[in-house]
């Protein structure tokens, strides 16, 4: 059919425009794939992540009113979809010998060898304990007491003394996530025969599979489980790293829609340009008899091939990109590196939503081309500049009146912090068409300070971007979205980077760290053995400042789980913890009174206000308290309530420490190094410095930011190439305009300036309205993360983070502008002139 | 009974913007033109022949007044009915050919046709046919940029009256010619007018072009100045030649 042949002659005849249409839809497309294929990798990362530090995410059976339960009352769970595992425990305090040594411990029971098939827990060595005489030792506490595979230890319980043989050595990260604290594995029956408790647990420990919701599978199980059985989240374990996995998610959900809507726009634009060019073609039609719908119909399915065509490719590059940015991801997030998984739906879907959204991107210029008056069409002067319409304007308000109801909505907690990132993207779509009101007068303002030597090439630059505002919001609303991305997510990474370290750093305020042998530090367990002796004798050193004990126990306030943390705090050095909306001076008073900080998610999950006396259970004793404030908090993320260590001791019996923070006297830290290692290994403790503790969050943090980088950076690349695409799109549109100024005798010099300084005003006012959007997007997130953490964080402007990406922005457009620029210098000048 | 019929017909341009003034381009333009007329509209630039032509042609609307087709109001019809009657009823000649570059010569003819949902097959046919009513058969599978500008001219009208129009309005369409191929193409649409008894309407601004046509109205600041019957249509060969001034084609 003609018209079938007309697009494809006219694809053959001006092959650049049809190749730079599809160019930019598989940019775009690409960048969703490797955005999506990078933001998953991202997921699985964070998820290790969180597996290596937390544990694997969980749930805990326990007896209603607390103490032991029979496990036959528990109904079958195992069914249960995104159920992995069900692990009953039984704990048992126990006291190894091992030759003069003594440690206290405790011993946990559980089916080994099943654990070890499911993968829920690794043997560095050896193999899982069978039999009544057999163990298996954390890694830390077997090098702590010098046992290999084969050794001896002897085992202390209530009734009796077990001569123990170690057939197998334990990774203490796997062990950790059940044993919370203890390093010593027995098998569950014989542990509950040497407590006189056969077929008691003390809990059962529902593992959700990779991939499932803990959320969904809490639900499902407390809804099977007799009166007498309740279920939560362990509560050592809703801690820091979910909090970061859950707020990094939310990051990604971010940018990855925002990268969705960069791609609508670079194939929007793509689209358009590629349609006005043709507007004679179009109107010769309509004067020749096509109907609007005809032309509307042909433009939709040239839409369709071009933006097909366009996704294959772009599908098969985001793949490509996606392979070295996911192995960096899984890298910087120090997480075992996993094999690309991809989803098999991701590229179909990719096609299609590309080929889809190539068509819906065509649906406006398609009825542009439909409504071209013949006779305009016709004409030789190009059409007349047009201005922003009524209703563009009332969209762009309507959309920032919806995403300003959610937000404030989020803000205000009546949606879910995962509302607010629908509603981000539609803000940043709303900013992006906003700025045609202010993007002339600022190309105008920006075009003043080029200098008068190039009078001709800035006025004939401005008039071209103000001739069209709506394509040239489209042009630089990919940039204004990727500077905004990268400064506003950028702020708010920063931001939140300096809360987590202004944090810790209060937290962990000292120079050694001593724990037990099987807790690693920077993830507070519950409460394990006590370590009062070693405490004694390191106050006893020589050349030591301060010693502050930290005990952590999990408790119950207002009838959810908390983690309680008993801790010294001296007269002579600031709160550990930053309190919100009271002085610390205020807040020490309060504490000294007996009353206690409630971490800020605490109180926001429980409804907990500074003022309230709530009742707290720990260890089966329940007392009182009066909450003094709320303070920030990211142990077990935030789920925290803390006491002096003697208020914890009087109402609790929490007397002793899980931490011990040794403060130097100046200069003696080095030299406290050796006889602190003495006193951890005859403990059976761990000795680890700040630095070494610094180190290891830093390491976890840093990977989740490095990784939000990665993707960021990656939205910046592809936000270039749809920049130099279009500009190439724009220069090929003005090939006539072009041609009839060399003919006129515009220097070859002078056309450069021309397209670049055209690119450079693009580039400076696209980042400068970039850098507003950035700013807000930054305080947004600010707000949208408050509910999530449930206290502000600082927001400030760092103008290094928006000198670079301004930078950045003009270089990209620059560099983008300088190949079409070249093109268009070396254009032949009759044919240019005569093209249509 | 008239073939085409305007009653006060009026355009104004531009206006739309604050401060912005409006120009008359026609003001009450009343015109009637039988079957079988060769139409003449001349004047200075800017007089409103051109307006006229594309409002008698549907390709433009009136601001106020009415275009009847065959007893059709024009302004009656949405834009999709009019389309359909530009591409039945009327067949335009531009100065600029306005061929599409990307098609062939047959290709091209055949457009309203294929427009129109006609098969592929017939519509070839008929383009091959209106071909050779223009001699232009041998140089059929050519694209216009291989073909001089007589040649697109002649594809033009060729194009022009593929669909069998009521009537064909040519703007100017010597106007890029040089002598003889302005004498070919005149000699082309007045065998339309005595051949197939078809009306022909054309702007010029070239009085010996005028001279040829059965009746010439020529316009003045948007209103018709004068309209009077020239007699029987002369052959083209008792008309003057084209002026030096339409000499603009460049080749052949």
């Amino acid at each position: 059919m003609t018209i079938s042949r007309l697009l494809r002659r006219q694809w053959r005849k001006r092959p650049g425009r049809a190749l730079a249409t599809v160019a930019s839809v598989a940019v775009a497309v690409a960048a969703v794939v490797a955005t999506w294929v990078a933001a998953d990798a991202s997921r699985a990362g964070y998820r290790r992540l969180a597996e290596t530090v937390e544990g694997v995410p969980s749930i805990d059976i326990s007896a209603r009113g607390g103490g032991r339960f029979e496990a036959t009352v528990l109904p079958k769970l195992a069914d249960i979809p995104g159920v992995r595992a069900v692990v009953p425990l039984f704990f048992r305090p126990t006291l190894l010998r091992v030759g003069e040594k003594r440690v206290r411990e405790v011993a946990v029971g559980v089916d080994a060898a099943a654990l070890v098939e499911a993968g829920l827990l690794t043997l560095t060595s050896g193999r899982p304990c069978e039999a009544a005489d057999e163990v298996v030792l954390d890694a830390a506490l077997a090098e702590g007491l010098a046992k290999r595979i084969g050794d001896e230890v002897i085992m202390f319980a209530r009734r009796s003394i077990r001569r123990m043989t170690v057939v197998g050595i334990a990774d203490s990260q796997s062990l950790k996530w059940f044993a919370e604290g203890g390093g010593v594995v027995v098998d569950i029956q014989p542990l509950e025969e040497m407590s006189n408790a056969f077929g008691l647990v003390d809990r059962v420990r529902v593992v959700v599979a990779p991939g499932g919701s803990r959320p969904t599978v809490l639900a499902a199980v407390a809804k099977r489980l007799p009166a007498t059985l309740a279920a939560e989240v362990p509560a050592g374990r809703a801690g820091m790293a979910e909090d970061v996995l859950h707020s990094a998610n939310l990051g990604l959900d971010f940018v990855t829609g925002l990268t969705v809507a960069m791609a609508f726009f670079l194939v929007g634009n793509a689209m358009l340009m590629n349609v006005t060019e043709r507007r004679r073609s179009f109107a010769l039609l309509r004067v020749l008899g096509a109907t609007g719908r005809q032309v509307e119909r042909f433009v939709m399915a040239e839409a369709a091939l071009l933006g097909a065509a366009g996704s294959v490719v772009g599908a098969a590059a985001g793949l490509a990109a996606a392979v070295p940015i996911s192995a960096g991801i899984s890298r910087t997030l120090q997480a075992p590196a996993a094999s690309l998984v991809v989803h098999p739906l991701v590229i179909p879907a990719a096609i299609a939503l590309g080929t889809l959204v190539a068509v819906a991107a065509a649906w406006w210029p398609a009825r542009e081309a439909a409504d071209v008056e013949p006779l305009a069409g016709l004409a030789d002067a190009p059409p007349p500049p047009r201005g922003v319409s009524g209703r563009f304007l009332a969209m762009a308000v309507v959309m920032w009146a919806v995403s300003a109801v959610v937000m404030t909505l989020v803000v205000w907690e009546w949606l879910p912090p995962r509302a607010a990132v629908p509603a981000g993207i539609l803000m940043m779509l709303a900013f992006v068409a906003t700025t045609p009101i202010v993007l002339p007068t600022l190309c105008a303002a920006c075009a003043r300070l080029i200098p008068e030597r190039w009078r001709i090439e800035r006025t004939l630059a401005v008039e071209q971007i103000i001739r069209q505002p709506i394509r040239t919001a489209l042009t630089t609303g990919v940039l204004v979205v990727a500077v905004s991305n990268a400064i506003g997510l950028g702020h708010a990474i920063r931001d939140n980077v300096d809360d987590v370290r202004g944090w810790y750093t209060r937290l962990m305020r000292a120079d050694w760290m001593l724990t037990h042998a099987g807790m690693v530090s920077g993830g507070l367990a519950m409460a394990g053995p006590k370590i009062r002796m070693a405490e004694e004798e390191v106050r006893a050193l020589t050349g030591v400042k301060r010693v502050e004990g930290i005990g952590v126990a999990a408790g119950r306030v207002a009838g959810g789980a908390c983690v309680v943390v008993a801790r010294d705090i001296p007269a002579d050095t600031p709160l550990p913890t930053d309190p919100v909306g009271t002085t610390e001076a205020d807040l020490r008073v309060a504490l000294d009174r007996g009353e206690a900080a409630a971490g800020t998610v605490l109180a926001r999950r429980s409804g907990i206000k500074p003022g309230d006396e709530v009742e707290v259970e720990v260890y089966g004793r329940t007392a009182r308290v009066k909450i003094a404030a709320l303070v920030v908090d990211y142990t077990s993320g935030g789920a925290s309530l803390l006491l002096r260590r003697d208020v914890a001791a009087r109402l609790f019996g929490l007397e002793a420490a899980d931490i011990v923070l040794v403060t130097a006297e100046p200069g003696a830290m080095a030299s406290l190094r050796d006889p602190l290692q003495r006193i951890a290994e005859s403990h059976g403790m761990l000795l680890r410095s700040f630095e070494n503790v610094q180190a290891f969050i830093n390491g976890i943090v840093g990977g989740v930011v490095n990784s939000l980088w990665m993707i960021l950076g990656l939205g910046f690349v592809v936000g270039s190439l749809g920049v130099a695409n279009t500009v190439t799109m724009n220069v090929l549109e003005k090939t006539r305009t072009l041609g009839l100024l060399r003919a006129v005798g515009m220097t070859s010099g002078q056309v450069t300036r021309l397209v670049v300084l055209e690119s450079v005003l693009l580039g400076v006012s696209g980042g400068l309205i970039g850098a507003v959007g950035g700013m807000c997007t930054a305080l947004l997130i600010q707000l949208a993360s408050q509910p999530l953490l449930g206290h502000p964080i600082r927001a400030s402007l760092r103008p290094t983070v928006v000198a670079v990406n301004l930078v950045a922005a003009v270089a990209v457009t620059v560099l983008a502008a300088w190949i079409p620029a070249r093109r268009a210098v070396h254009l032949d000048l009759l044919e240019s002139i005569s093209t249509e | 009974m008239s073939i085409l019929r305007a009653e006060h017909l009026q355009k104004t341009f531009g206006g739309s913007g604050a401060g912005a003034a409006s120009v008359a381009a026609l003001d009450g333009v009343d015109l009637s033109i039988e079957q079988g007329e060769f139409v003449a509209i001349t004047g200075a630039s800017g007089s409103g022949k051109s307006t006229l032509l594309h409002l008698l042609g549907g390709i433009s609307r009136p601001t106020a007044g009415s275009v009847f087709l065959e007893g059709v109001d024009l302004a009656s019809l949405d834009d999709d009915a009019l389309a359909r009657v530009r591409r039945r009823r009327i067949g335009f000649v531009f100065q600029r050919y306005n061929l599409l570059p990307e098609l062939s010569l047959v290709e091209n003819v055949s457009l309203p046709l294929v427009l129109d949902g006609v098969a592929d097959a017939r519509s070839e046919a008929a383009a091959r046919a209106a071909l050779e009513t223009v001699g232009l058969t041998p140089r059929a599978g050519h694209r216009p940029d291989e073909l001089s500008g007589g040649e697109q001219q002649r594809g033009a009208i060729a194009r022009a009256l593929v669909a069998e129009p009521a009537i064909v309005l040519a703007d100017e369409p010597t106007g890029a010619l040089d002598s003889v191929n302005s004498r070919r193409v005149i000699e082309l649409l007045m065998r339309l007018v005595t051949e197939r008894r078809q009306t022909v309407i054309l702007v010029t601004h070239d009085p010996s072009i005028a001279a040829v046509a059965g009746r010439t109205i020529r316009m003045r600041d948007g209103r018709i100045e004068s309209d009077h019957r020239n007699g029987p249509e002369r052959g083209v060969e008792a008309a003057a030649p084209p002026s030096a001034a339409s000499t603009g084609a460049p080749r052949e």
